[in-house]
Formats: C-alpha cells, sequence, structure tokens
C-alpha cells in the first residue's frame, strides 16, 4: 500500500505546498486577528501579501518539476504539459487579482482576511480541477472550487447586493452541479467507469453505434456538459452571470472574471478530447449552438447596458462564445486558439478591472458603478484613458493590439473544418461589439461635461498591473512566438 | 442479511402501534374538561407581555453547521477504525490528516468564537 503512492506525492508537490501554505495562513490569520495582546490587527492585506507570496512559491514549483507527464493516484489525476500550462495561467491570474485588491479592502473597509485564503483555496481546487483525469476527482475538484467561490460573492454581509449575488450564485452552482453530476452518474451507471482514459478507450470507433446504451451514454455527457457550460458562462445558461458579476464586490468580480473559467473550460477540453472524442458530431453541435447563443445574446445585451460591471459580464458571455468557437472545431489548432484567447482575454480583463477598481472618486471613495460616471476620464487623467481606450480596443478586436490577433486565430481554427457560419456570426457580433465598447471610449473622451467627478490616485500595484496588461496588448502582436509556441505544445500534448 | 433489518422494522411497527394506543387511551380514559383558562399558554402564570416573535440567535446555526461537519467527520472514521489491521500505516497517515485539516478548521472556529455561549 505504502509502496503504491510513494512516487505520486512528488507529483503534486505545488498543490502540498499550496494547501500547506494555506493552512497555516488560516491559523495565522486567526491566532492574531483574534489576539487582545496585539491589539486585534486587522491582517487582511497582510494575509494577502502572504497569499501571493505562497501562490508565487507554488508557480515556482510547478516551473521546476522535472517530468513531462504523469498520470497518479489511480489515474484520478493527469499531468501533462496542457495541465500545468493551464495550472500556470491560473495561478498568474490568481496572484493578479489579489494584487487588485490590496487597496479596495481598506478603502472599503474589508478587515476579514479569509478573503485571501478563500481566494487561494478556490485557486487549489482549480488546480486540481486542471489536472484531474476522472469524474470522481473533477467533481470534488469542483465543488472545492465553487464553494469557495459562493462564499467570496457574499463577502459583504452588510451588503444587500453582495449577499443576494451569493445566493443567486450559489442555487445555480449548486443546480448546475447536481445536472453534471446526474449525467457523470449516467455515464458510470452505462459504463461502469468514471476514468477519462478507460472511457476514451471504450468509445474509440464506438461514435455512430446508435444503440441504446451509446444513447444514455450521449444524455449522460450531455448533462455533464451542461453542467460544466454553465460555470464557463455560456449562453442557455448564463442568466446568473450579469447578476453575480454586479452584486459581488469588485475585487471577487475581478477574480470570477479572469479565474475560474479556464479551470472549467481546461477539463472540458480534457473531457471530450479524451473521453468522448469519438461523440464529436454530437457535441459539435451543441457547443456550436452554446457559442453562436453567446455572441448574440451578449453583444445584442450588452448595447442596453448603462452598468460598467454588468457591460463587462456581458462582455464576459461574449467571449466565452468566441472561446467555445475554437473548442467546437474539435482540432489541436482550435485548442490552441482558444488558449491563446483565454489567455489574452485574461490579460484584457486584468487591465480592465485594474481601471473600474481604480476609479473612485476623489471626496466619497465610492467606486464608480455607471458608465456615464467616466464622462471626464479624458480630462481629469488622459493616460489612464488612453491605456483603457486601449484595452477596449483590443476587446472589441481592432487590429495591432492582442485580441484582433487572438480573435483571427479562433476564426482561422473555425475556417479550417469549415465552420463558415459560426465564423460569420462571430464576425457580424464583433462588430456589434464594437459598438458598446466604442461607446465607453466615446464617453471618456468627447462627451459633454455634466458634474465634474475627480478620482482618486491609482496605487502602485494597481498600475503596474495596468501597465502589464497594455504592454502586452499592444506589444503582443510584434513578438507572438513565445505564447503561440506554448499554446502549441500544450494543445498537442491534449490532443495527441 | 436483510432479515436483521426485518426485525428492526417489525420493532418499529410495534412500537408506533404502541404509542398510538397509549396516546389515544388518554383520551378515553381520563376525563376532558375544556375551558379558556385550560387551553391558553402558560407564562408563569400571568398573560403573555409582548409579542412571541423573537430575533433568531444565530449561535444555533452555527452549533447545527459545526455538528453537520463534525458528524461527517465520524461517517467518515468508521470505515476506517474497522478496517485499520488491514490498511495499515498508510491509511493511519491518510486519516491522520485529514483529521490534521478538520482539527484547523476547528482552532479557526475556536478562535472566532463560534463554540462561546456566555
Amino acid at each position: 500500500m505504502m509502496s503504491l503512492f510513494v512516487n505520486d506525492f512528488k507529483y503534486v508537490l505545488p498543490e502540498i505546498f499550496c494547501l500547506t501554505a494555506v493552512l497555516v495562513l488560516l491559523v495565522y490569520g486567526v491566532i492574531y486577528s483574534t489576539s487582545s495582546q496585539h491589539g486585534y490587527p486587522i491582517l487582511s492585506r497582510n494575509v494577502v501579501w502572504l497569499a501571493v507570496l505562497s501562490l508565487f512559491f507554488t508557480v515556482l514549483l510547478i516551473l521546476n518539476q522535472s517530468y513531462l507527464e504523469a498520470s497518479i493516484f489511480h489515474n484520478t489525476l493527469i499531468i501533462d504539459f496542457f495541465s500545468q500550462f493551464a495550472k500556470l495561467v491560473i495561478l498568474l491570474s490568481a496572484i493578479a487579482s489579489l494584487l487588485l485588491s490590496l487597496d479596495y479592502l481598506r478603502s472599503q473597509k474589508i478587515n476579514s482576511f479569509e478573503y485571501a485564503i478563500l481566494i487561494v483555496l478556490s485557486t487549489l481546487g482549480m488546480l486540481l480541477m486542471v489536472s484531474s483525469y476522472d469524474l470522481i476527482s473533477m467533481y470534488l475538484a469542483l465543488e472545492f472550487q465553487s464553494l469557495c467561490l459562493y462564499v467570496l460573492a457574499a463577502l459583504k454581509r452588510h451588503s444587500e447586493f453582495s449577499t443576494e449575488a451569493g445566493l443567486k450564485y450559489f442555487i445555480l452552482g449548486a443546480f448546475s452541479s447536481g445536472i453534471l453530476l446526474f449525467g457523470a452518474s449516467l455515464v458510470y451507471g452505462f459504463t461502469g467507469m468514471t476514468n477519462l482514459e478507460d472511457l476514451g478507450k471504450l468509445f474509440a470507433g464506438l461514435g455512430y453505434d446508435h444503440s441504446i446504451q451509446s444513447g444514455a451514454v450521449l444524455i449522460g455527457m450531455l448533462l455533464v456538459a451542461v453542467g460544466l457550460l454553465f460555470k464557463v458562462y455560456a449562453v442557455p445558461f448564463h442568466v446568473w452571470v450579469p447578476d453575480v458579476y454586479e452584486g459581488s464586490p469588485t475585487i471577487v468580480t475581478a477574480f470570477f472574471a479572469m479565474t475560474p473559467s479556464l479551470s472549467v473550460l481546461a477539463f472540458f477540453i480534457r473531457f471530450f478530447f479524451s473521453a468522448f472524442y469519438d461523440f464529436l458530431d454530437y457535441w459539435q453541435q451543441m457547443l456550436l449552438f452554446c457559442s453562436i447563443a453567446s455572441l448574440i445574446v451578449a453583444s445584442l445585451a450588452a448595447l442596453s447596458q448603462k452598468k460598467i460591471k454588468r457591460l463587462l459580464a456581458y462582455s464576459a458571455i461574449g467571449h466565452a462564445g468566441y472561446m467555445l468557437i475554437g473548442f467546437a472545431s474539435g482540432t489541436p489548432d482550435g485548442i490552441q486558439a482558444m488558449l491563446l484567447y483565454s489567455v489574452v482575454y485574461i490579460m484584457m480583463t486584468l487591465g480592465m478591472f485594474a481601471f473600474i477598481l481604480a476609479t473612485r472618486e476623489q471626496f466619497k471613495g465610492q467606486q464608480i458603478k455607471y458608465i456615464s460616471d467616466l464622462n471626464i476620464l479624458f480630462k481629469t487623467n488622459p493616460i489612464l484613458a488612453f491605456s483603457v481606450a486601449l484595452i477596449l480596443f483590443s476587446l472589441a478586436g481592432i487590429p495591432p493590439l492582442a485580441g484582433f490577433l487572438s480573435k483571427l486565430y479562433i476564426f482561422f481554427s473555425a475556417v479550417k473544418v469549415s465552420l463558415y457560419f459560426v465564423v460569420v456570426i462571430g464576425v457580424v457580433t464583433s462588430v456589434i461589439g464594437t459598438v458598446y465598447y466604442l461607446r465607453l471610449i466615446q464617453i471618456m473622451y468627447f462627451e459633454k461635461v455634466k458634474a465634474y467627478v475627480t478620482y482618486q490616485q491609482m496605487d502602485r500595484t494597481k498600475s503596474l498591473l495596468l501597465g502589464i496588461s497594455c504592454f502586452f496588448i499592444l506589444f503582443f502582436m510584434a513578438y507572438p512566438s513565445p505564447l503561440i509556441i506554448l499554446t502549441h505544445k500544450a494543445a498537442l500534448t491534449l490532443c495527441l | 442479511m436483510m432479515n436483521e433489518y426485518l426485525s428492526i422494522l417489525i420493532f418499529l411497527l410495534v412500537s408506533l402501534g404502541l404509542s398510538v394506543i397509549i396516546f389515544f387511551l388518554s383520551y378515553f380514559v381520563a376525563p376532558q374538561k375544556r375551558d379558556p383558562e385550560k387551553v391558553s399558554a402558560y407564562e408563569c402564570g400571568f398573560d403573555a407581555f409582548n409579542d412571541a416573535r423573537n430575533n433568531f440567535d444565530i449561535r444555533f446555526y452555527l452549533v447545527s453547521i459545526l455538528f453537520i461537519i463534525f458528524d461527517l467527520e465520524v461517517a467518515f472514521l468508521f470505515p476506517w477504525a474497522v478496517s485499520l489491521d488491514e490498511i495499515g500505516l498508510f491509511g493511519f497517515g491518510s486519516m491522520f490528516v485529514f483529521l490534521l485539516i478538520l482539527t484547523i478548521g476547528f482552532v479557526y472556529e475556536w478562535r472566532k468564537g463560534a463554540l462561546d455561549w456566555e
């Protein structure tokens, strides 16, 4: 028994470190913040920095792992280049969202250090989710991640909106997990296996067999996919997203926008590519439907939004639609394009949320809420206005910027497998999407001034992150090869 | 195997029947004379002072949450306890990691004052 797992623990060293670190942080936080000798110190920022440190060390541990591929703990977890790549992106975006929150915690007087603990715990769940190779480990990791996110959404318990967002997110998340679990139990009930590799072997060449068993398995696959589509903001299952984005505290919204969907997508890809690839005909149609619906709904609904966070929620839904196009094409190219898109999207969202978190009214310290509040930004803070305009142009997909290249890759991958219809829809909705991104720019630059709003100065971490984001967006086209090679390699390790 | 549960089912039915008999016997055997004073709420002999609605104390909720968590822990401990001779040191160690994580949760509750009941 001992020798069975003796090497496996070396492979999950980053996860073990992350867990140990967060447990130590939890004990440290609770003991110091309740100690009367030290005068009940507020540890929220302190614990955020320590959490950043522990996530950073986890990144180092992942970078320094010396093996290429391993399937561990009885095939329940898999480690390959794809999972390592996705883990790195997830960890870096979690670090970025922790850094974004530093100033917000102080200004909004969120004094609970549990915020950082929950972020690290949910990141840990995402790491496990990315490398899970079995339906059971996937479900456990998904719930681990989601439970932390439910609590985070309701972080500001004195705010009605935050409580409502937490409740909505919890109910819909639990519902979608239930659907997913039912799907997984159907797959298990009709095949007797939960392991993705075993399932892949079973279904090899079976895709066109219309026996009863494969029909029930198909329904199981469909339900698992529905459960996962809930979590990646795809359209028929998107109703909760705008409310949760709007209601949650902005730092939590930033985390939701950047980090969790990649982990779900990573498992989603692995689920379809290693277990159900032979059902391509069925899941391709489903994903295409969802992506077309996401593109249309998001671009039309975003047009009439007045609040910034709601606008970004619809924008996130639209971008999920683009990612699903790459996924639905079912080729290594498509997966590469999707990974590229998600990295670029994370960078753009990072800049966007750095901006949203930074624009606080100077005297009241209130976070701005409405798009129309930005109307003087070009005059009060021209550099900030310029960088936000840059990010918005990139989100819309204007040529020399990163967003353009990633969209182009998505469309190329879809054209290669003759999915012309979805490409046409994608291009059209991208043009419609340009309208609302440009409207923001128009408000910032050309609107008649109604009331003078001046903003507080941005703090150093946020300005650095915004700078990094803008630099990436502006110069990605000049030297895209590292990221393209990395995503290509990740897509190949998954598909071959 | 199922026969053991059959006796429990019979036992349940018998005890249900017995309690129903005893409950209804009091209706028939004891004298029944109702009047308004007898059926009104008893508050130490006084009339009710104020509204019966009260704020719900969150501590009951906390205690029940903690009970669920630690009840679950016990559910995991049962199979571990009966199979200890087969799973060896590795199984022992695994359960201790589990218990350690739960203990850290317990330390958190303790320091946060979730268990205080003054």
